[in-house]
């Protein structure tokens, strides 16, 4: 019905956006209170809409708004507990630490954004939400109108944190919906490298609409890595928008193994002269699981480079997919950027939809991109076949090499090591 | 060790019939070479032999060591010993040279009751066999025939044939994409190979090859039949008359 529809808006609004009345002279507030009128503006994606039309979210709203007493806490797997570095726990979405994080090195701060931003406010005006395009994405949107408090991680200029910095999300409710917000800021000549963990839950927790800005200041690095791995239906909505500087470096690596429905918005504006982006992702989709990626690299200056890799396997009733829009603007020059992705069927009851989008206006750039879709290479599992090794594991050798391409662009040894075992695992069982 | 009877194949999708009634008896210790001008159907018998999908075997039988080759899967083959030196070797991105001559060496050691192979012995045994055909022992980090010359991929197929020991190689068209350097020493790998428990059959279009691994007989394949047969004499003939010459003599029988 057309009025449940125009209500599921202001009922979002009304929930999720219930302490905005007051805004007394609080520009989070009032950010808060745009991000909400551009989420009501423009609603939730509609069944026509472009940028939705493979990846039925809107269908998962329904169960955001549970009896309060349905609600527990779910604690999920943290598989990456004995990893080297400086490690956070959240719950849904928040410092579980309290409110700050002490003993770190100098010039990091890890803590409450909401603290934050209520210690120094004009400090944080500026940079909360400079990172968003509210008209892109209403899930965004909304996180970023119903978001009070979040994570932040800020790293002072010319600061190097060697230490990986490891966020592990794992407690969250076990219904509902839950829109927790993280901001990254990397000071001029500053670098740091984290790795966000989401995980395994024996069941489906709540509706996790999550949005994390960074922004990249100039000569800053910032490399990131995150793996998904909840239950198979639970339904992740994960905004990452990017803001890079002159000469800055970001990198994100985003590993989908679990979920039932995952749509992972990657955006990035490289907004500097030599700016260089990698986006890599991989996923594996089986049973009823749906993944879709959905990039965007807006080249709006010169002489940068960006770098996209995104591979997946799907399988049983699975569907996956990718949009990746890279856009250069008119004086965007001298612009290199690359996209490939990549795509394994194994069932012929899963799906595959792969859009890769140009849109040029420079016109001295080099810009090439590449989607395949396809079974697994018969005449490579023959050679390997013809050489003594069994179809089973010759298919694993061919689907871990597919899949480990994307995993060996990670820095992190252990991460590495622990996805090499989990792709195993999974790929033994389908 | 190798008996072909009336083998009749067709394509499987569209039908086209290759192989007319071929028939070839290999004994251990022997090397058969199979000559032929282009489509007589050399690289489909390498490829049945080898167990490739897309094949419909129509009439004939098989039998490999007293077994019924058609009965067993590619990878029961090679366990059970048969060899093929592929055309056209496949590039396995992501898959290295030590995973994958480790899976291969180990599946075939276990299929013989031999326990896996330690990692020193296994690294031992692939800088000694590498030798042999002249390849660089760093290419166990390379994946599979990657970024591989053409003339890497040949030595690595006759590398990967010593590795494996087989009872029965079959090397298709080896000699093809060759310089005269390259083939000499893979010649030269083939010819320490040799043994009175090994058979080979060297598929070529050229006598070439011929000159350097020198073949106990020849045989002429023409329209997927062995029209004549004879000693290496026949080769040096072939190569001096040239093909027509066979095609020639049949239509005067017939």
């Amino acid at each position: 019905m057309d009025t449940s529809k125009e209500t599921m808006e202001s009922r979002f609004a009304e929930t999720f956006g219930a302490d905005l009345a007051v805004e007394n002279g609080n520009s989070w507030i009032s950010d808060r209170r745009r991000a909400m009128e551009s989420f009501q503006a423009n609603g939730f994606p509609k069944r026509k809409s472009e940028s939705y039309k493979y990846t039925p979210v809107s269908k998962r709203l329904n169960d955001a708004f549970p009896a309060a007493q349905d609600i527990e806490t779910l604690k999920t797997d943290s598989a990456f507990a004995s990893l080297d570095g400086i490690h956070l726990s959240t719950r849904n979405g928040l410092l579980r630490h309290g409110n700050q994080i002490s003993g770190l090195p100098a010039g990091l701060t890890i803590a409450s954004l909401k603290k934050t931003y209520d210690g120094n406010p004009e400090f944080l005006s500026g940079i909360l939400s400079s990172a968003l395009d509210l008209e892109r994405d209403p899930f965004s949107a909304l996180a970023a109108a119903s978001a009070s408090d979040g994570v932040f991680i800020h790293v002072e200029s010319g600061v190097h944190i060697d230490e990986t910095i490891v966020i592990h999300h794992d407690e969250v409710d076990s219904a509902g919906f839950v829109q927790p917000r993280l901001l990254i800021v990397a000071e001029k000549g500053a670098s740091v490298n984290m790795l966000e963990h989401f995980g395994q839950s024996s069941v489906a927790p709540a509706f996790e609409n999550r949005i994390a800005e960074a922004l990249v200041e100039k000569g800053a690095r910032v490399d990131h890595v995150l793996v998904y791995e909840r239950n198979e239906n639970a339904t992740f909505v994960n905004g990452l928008h990017v803001t890079q500087a002159d000469e800055s470096h970001f990198s994100t690596n985003t590993i989908t193994l679990g979920g039932g429905l995952v749509r992972n918005n990657l955006h990035f504006l490289p907004d500097g002269e030599e700016c260089e982006t990698h986006l890599n992702g991989l996923y594996i989709a089986r049973g009823n699981m749906h993944v879709d990626n959905h990039t965007i690299v807006d080249h709006a200056k010169p002489n940068c480079v960006s770098n996209e890799l995104f591979k997946g396997i799907v399988t049983d009733k699975a569907t996956g997919v990718f949009n990746g829009k890279v856009l250069v603007r008119q004086d965007a020059q001298k612009i290199n950027a690359y996209q490939t992705s990549k795509s394994i069927v194994l069932d012929r009851n899963a799906s595959i939809y792969a859009k890769p989008e140009l849109e040029i206006y420079a016109d001295d750039v080099k810009c090439s991109h590449g989607a395949t879709t396809g079974e697994l290479d018969d005449e490579a599992l023959f050679y390997l076949r013809a050489r003594g090794i069994n179809y089973e594991t010759a298919r694993m050798m061919l689907l871990e090499a597919f899949a480990r391409d994307v995993v060996d662009l990670i820095e992190l040894e252990g991460v590495r090591e622990y996805l090499y075992s989990r792709l195993h695992e999974i790929l033994l069982d389908n | 060790m190798l008996t072909i009877n009336n083998l009749h194949v067709s394509i499987e999708e569209e039908g086209t019939k290759i192989l007319n009634g071929l028939d070839l008896k290999v004994n251990a210790g022997e090397v058969h070479a199979i000559m032929g001008p282009n489509g007589s159907g050399k690289s489909t018998l390498a490829s049945v032999l080898a167990g490739k999908d897309g094949y419909e075997i129509d009439q004939g039988s098989i039998s490999f060591d007293g077994d019924d080759l058609m009965e067993m899967d590619p990878d029961e083959r090679a366990r059970e010993g048969l060899f093929l030196a592929f055309q056209y070797p496949v590039e396995l991105p992501g898959v290295s040279m030590s995973n994958f001559l480790k899976q291969a060496v180990n599946s075939v050691r276990e299929h013989r009751n031999q326990d896996p192979l330690s990692a020193g012995d296994f690294l031992k045994m692939m800088k000694e066999k590498a030798a042999f055909v002249h390849l660089d022992p760093s290419l166990k980090s390379r994946a599979v025939n990657e970024g591989f010359s053409g003339g890497e991929k040949k030595r690595n197929e006759i590398f990967q044939l010593a590795m494996l020991d087989p009872k029965l190689a079959i090397l298709d068209e080896t000699d093809s994409g060759l310089d005269i350097d390259a083939l000499r020493i893979v010649a030269d790998g083939v010819n320490q190979l040799r043994s009175p428990d090994r058979a080979f059959v060297v598929i070529t279009h050229y006598q070439r090859l011929l000159d350097y691994i020198v073949p106990d007989f020849v045989h002429v394949l023409v329209d997927g039949k062995i029209v004549m047969s004879g000693d290496k004499q026949l080769a040096l003939e072939l190569e001096e008359k040239g093909y027509d010459w066979i095609k020639d003599e049949q239509g005067q029988l017939t």
